[in-house]
């Protein structure tokens, strides 16, 4: 009798479960069809030239792969922690920032006014600057804010993120002041290319290369040393990883170390891109890159990098292919990936770890 | 054994110097003029007390001996001293140098130097600075280890005595309420000189403390007649609170209670259902825009054309303040739904981001949609609530207002919290699936959740135009979303007396603090990341939460999400770190 009753009741709310899920992705459906529709009858008609799309395709892409790089941190500490590091936008900011002063240095130093070789040895320093002033950042962040809270419920270590977020945006506010500073180009990085009528500004690629490199560096460094590896063991199960002999303490930091220089490249890089730094620059490029992070399924590092190079095209793209003002592009990415999460609720890669205790 | 406590003592002494050089780079010793020095070896005395007693559990105190303890509090004080005092030399040489520092570190002025050594400006830019100042800053400082041992020691002694805190205590805590409403009141009197010009302050001070004090009154009561007795007395006090406060109190104390009526709606979705909403600024934004366009039609071009084709007149407000509230509720609410269906399988993380983005979204409408919200311009010239004709927009009116709906939304929130819905939103939180397998409808459930967060939320953001008059994009930006998250954690999550505790501590505490206003944010978000560590279920958990947060007798299971937390075993484990 009592089976009976059981298979009934887990059929009507399995029967109900299912209606909920065709009732949503219909609504998908329809919001994707209007946006088909909608691309079809202004972008198409719009006519723009086709190196206006490739040129536009182009700077998603360099977008992207600075997002790639952000959303890589939050990815990893997602994986490990299963915690959202909501202060790894300001650990990019602060990597700009003391990027800016190393380039203020060797500015006066001269570097920079110098021959070729001089110029990138100075720019490559001015990274390394820019990462280590980030992973210091990261790691006094992880040992004060978060490695207390480690076992303590989800939203706990949350809401000492968000806390850290704050203190440190107005901590360099006020000891740094208001105003902005200016990553001034060097005369090596200005102008660019022209591949047929597609403008291809320098920084751009190299943009684009270093981040590559820089997620190769990474993919290399997760998949091929022991570090690595115990760091995939650490995000697989804490415990048995601690019982294997990992010191888990230590893989902990040295996740935030590699995401916390992967932001600190993207500051530096972020900051040649933009040419200023601000106390809150680093908030709304952290929004996007765990946007980002979570479109391709937050805790996968390809996902995290198929995600950003996505949304840097679609920012990119979106707004003259929907005909409207670029202002809306934030728009566009949140709907996208609401769009994305409603046919696949743990990102377009993303499998294993939503399907944990979320 | 020694060598240990002394490499502690070097440890802590590196820490107390980080924070010393941070205090001193953001400018603090300028705002404390001549006494910057001592003020700032207390609060390194503070500091040093903290780490050196270790941990937070009894047992981590009780294991000091004094004279290890002594040495480490010595060697740190010194370490401390020597590098702030090379430090400020340093600083001081610069500046005498003639090097402009400010452009590279902003607080780095002649003036926050010379705090530092008690002298005028001048000197420092003169060079001219006693000869042996150094060794008085690092002695000081040394000083402040000592002293801070000597906190450790006493509070040791203080701890090992039993204390019999039986009826005196409680009937202490019942009538510090009535006191401080009476010290209130007395302060309006405008013979008393009391606190001098800052007698404004103290007093909204005293009157937020009467209130959170009047909150921990009725947690003492015993159930049952004496706890309805004083919460009638409670409240007839609080009632009287808006005739006796002046322009200012009333308004600080106004969007006090306005972001109690948002707390509390937001403790529905993540304390009562445990879904966490990032964006919940949304409805409140939308409550607010709706009320401006049923208020003033004309300020919007679109809506106020729409209204003429229409035949009907824009240029007055469409229906009063009262006839809106199920409109903007209705609508509020209905966003929630709208927000609700497509996050219905969402979880955790997912759903935070999901939501933060759509918060974010009705923000960038609002910001561009210029023909429908006027933009960054804002709506202006929005109307007060009027009863019978007479307007009741003025501040001591607004805060009656919120107080009401408060109260109106913390009624409805008690009742939900022990109706079916609620036990169903309970069952849900704790465990989606076997709520599932045990009948509840997870799809109503949650959109329940989601549409009566959203609906209080609504309300809130009608009396906030109301009290503004004058809306724009900028005030529901995503801090909105967090400040309130913030608030419903601190005051405790799930708890109603928590969310009024954490609304008048985040909101209330920096709007009295605002003469310090540039470190207002900073010390806020410190607070953040120490009520995290230290007392995690906030200040006024309800009491499931603070068995979850305190349970360590409980079983440990292998995933860290459904781990009862170990804080302080945990930090014993960790060594008697500082």
């Amino acid at each position: 009798m009592t089976s009976t009753i059981r298979s009934s009741t887990s059929y009507r709310v399995r029967r109900q479960a299912a209606t909920t899920r065709w009732v949503v992705r219909g609504l998908g459906l329809i919001g994707l069809a209007l946006l088909v529709w909608r691309v079809v009858t202004v972008g198409l008609a719009e006519s723009y030239p086709l190196s206006f799309w490739i040129s536009q395709a182009l700077n998603g892409l360099v977008l992207g792969g600075v997002y790639a790089l952000v959303a890589l941190g939050y990815t990893l500490v997602y994986g490990i922690l299963l915690m959202i590091n909501f202060a790894h936008g300001e650990v990019m900011m602060i990597g700009a920032f003391t990027g800016v002063f190393a380039l203020q240095f060797f500015t006066a130093l001269g570097w920079m006014s110098g021959p070729t070789t001089m110029v990138v040895l100075a720019l490559l320093l001015i990274a390394a600057a820019g990462m280590l002033g980030s992973i210091v950042t990261g790691v006094t962040l992880e040992r004060v804010a978060y490695r207390p809270l480690r076992g303590a419920p989800r939203l706990v270590p949350l809401i000492s993120a968000i806390g850290a977020s704050l203190f440190l945006q107005y901590s360099v506010l006020l000891v740094f002041g208001v105003s902005p500073r200016t990553y001034t180009r060097p005369p090596l990085l200005e102008g660019g290319f022209r591949v047929g009528d597609v403008f291809v500004p320098y920084t751009g690629v190299i943009i684009f290369v270093l981040s590559l490199l820089l997620m190769l560096a990474l993919y290399l460094i997760v998949q091929r040393t022991k570090l690595g590896k115990a760091m995939r063991a650490v995000a697989e199960d804490k415990g048995t990883a601690a019982l294997m002999g990992i010191d888990v303490d230590r893989v902990i930091v040295f996740t935030f170390i590699l995401s916390a220089a992967l932001a600190g490249a993207a500051g530096v890089m972020l900051g040649f891109h933009n040419t200023v730094v601000k106390f809150n620059s680093g908030f709304v490029p952290g929004l996007k890159a765990f946007t980002a992070a979570v479109l391709g399924g937050i805790g996968n590092i390809p996902g995290a990098m198929v995600g950003a190079l996505l949304l840097g095209l679609i920012e990119a793209i979106g707004p003259s292919a929907l005909g409207i003002p670029t202002e809306y592009k934030d728009i566009i990415a949140f709907s996208v990936l609401v769009i994305v999460l409603i046919f696949r609720p743990s990102g377009l890669l993303g499998e294993v770890v939503s399907e944990k205790k979320a | 054994m020694r060598l240990r406590s002394f490499q502690r003592g070097l440890r802590i002494g590196a820490i107390a110097f980080a924070i010393l050089t941070y205090l001193i780079l953001i400018g603090l010793p300028t705002r404390l003029g001549v006494v910057a020095m001592p003020v700032l070896a207390l609060l390194t005395a503070l500091i040093f007390w903290v780490a050196l007693r270790g941990g937070k559990s009894k047992q981590a105190l009780a294991y000091r001996a004094p004279a290890p303890l002594l040495l480490t509090g010595a060697t740190a004080g010194l370490v401390a001293g020597l590098l702030t005092a090379a430090l400020i030399a340093g600083f001081a040489r610069l500046l005498a140098a003639g090097v402009n520092v400010q452009p590279y570190l902003d607080k780095i002025v002649p003036m926050n130097i010379a705090a530092l050594y008690g002298v005028m400006p001048g000197a420092v830019v003169t060079g001219d600075l006693p000869a042996w100042s150094w060794l008085w800053q690092a002695i000081l400082l040394t000083l402040a280890g000592i002293v801070g041992v000597l906190l450790v020691l006493s509070e040791r002694a203080l701890r090992q005595r039993t204390w019999s805190t039986g009826g005196t205590l409680r009937w202490l805590t019942i009538l510090l309420p009535f006191i401080l409403l009476t010290f209130v009141i007395w302060l309006g009197n405008p013979d008393v000189t009391l606190g001098g010009n800052n007698r404004g302050t103290l007093r909204l001070l005293a009157a937020m403390a009467a209130i959170g004090s009047a909150l921990f009154a009725l947690r003492a009561a015993r159930p049952g007649r004496e706890q309805r007795v004083l919460a009638l007395l409670l409240l007839l006090g609080l009632a009287y609170l808006p005739f006796t406060l002046d322009q200012f109190q009333n308004s600080v104390m106004g969007i006090v209670f306005i972001f109690v009526m948002m707390g509390l709606g937001l403790n529905i979705v993540v304390g009562f259902a445990g879904l966490l909403d990032l964006g919940y600024v949304a409805f409140f934004a939308i409550g607010a825009y709706v009320y401006a366009f049923l208020s003033a039609p004309f300020a919007s071009p679109a809506f106020s054309a729409l209204l003429t084709s229409l035949g009907i007149p824009a240029d007055g407000p469409l229906i009063s303040f009262w006839a809106a509230i199920p409109i903007t509720m209705l609508t509020a609410g209905l966003g929630g739904v709208l927000l609700g269906i497509p996050v219905l399988r969402l979880r955790g993380d997912y759903l935070a981001i999901v939501t933060l983005g759509f918060g974010e979204i009705i923000r960038l409408f609002m910001l561009n949609m210029s023909d429908l919200t006027n933009g960054p311009r804002g709506l202006l010239n929005v109307a007060p609530p009027y009863l019978f004709g007479y307007s009741l927009g003025n501040p001591r009116d607004i805060f009656i207002l919120a107080l009401l709906g408060a109260g109106v939304i913390a009624f409805a929130a008690y009742r939900l919290d022990g109706s079916r819905l609620g036990r169903a939103w309970i069952a849900m939180r704790e465990d989606e699936d076997v709520a599932q397998a045990t009948g509840v409808n997870l799809v109503q459930t949650k959109l329940l959740a989601f549409a009566i967060g959203a609906l209080f939320a609504g309300l809130a953001g009608q009396l906030y135009a109301a009290r503004q008059t004058n809306i724009f994009p900028d005030n529901f930006t995503l801090f909105v979303s967090v400040d309130t998250l913030s608030l419903v954690i601190v005051g405790g999550m799930g708890s109603i007396p928590g969310v009024v505790l954490g609304a008048l501590a985040l909101k209330g505490l920096p709007e009295v603090l605002r003469g310090i206003d540039e470190y207002r944010i900073v010390t806020f978000a410190a607070l953040l990341v120490v009520m995290m560590i230290v007392r995690p279920e906030g200040i006024l958990p309800s009491t499931r939460r603070r068995r979850e947060l305190h349970d360590i007798g409980g079983p440990a299971s292998e995933s860290a999400a459904l781990e009862p937390a170990l804080p302080s075993d945990y930090r014993t484990l960790d060594g008697g770190k500082p």
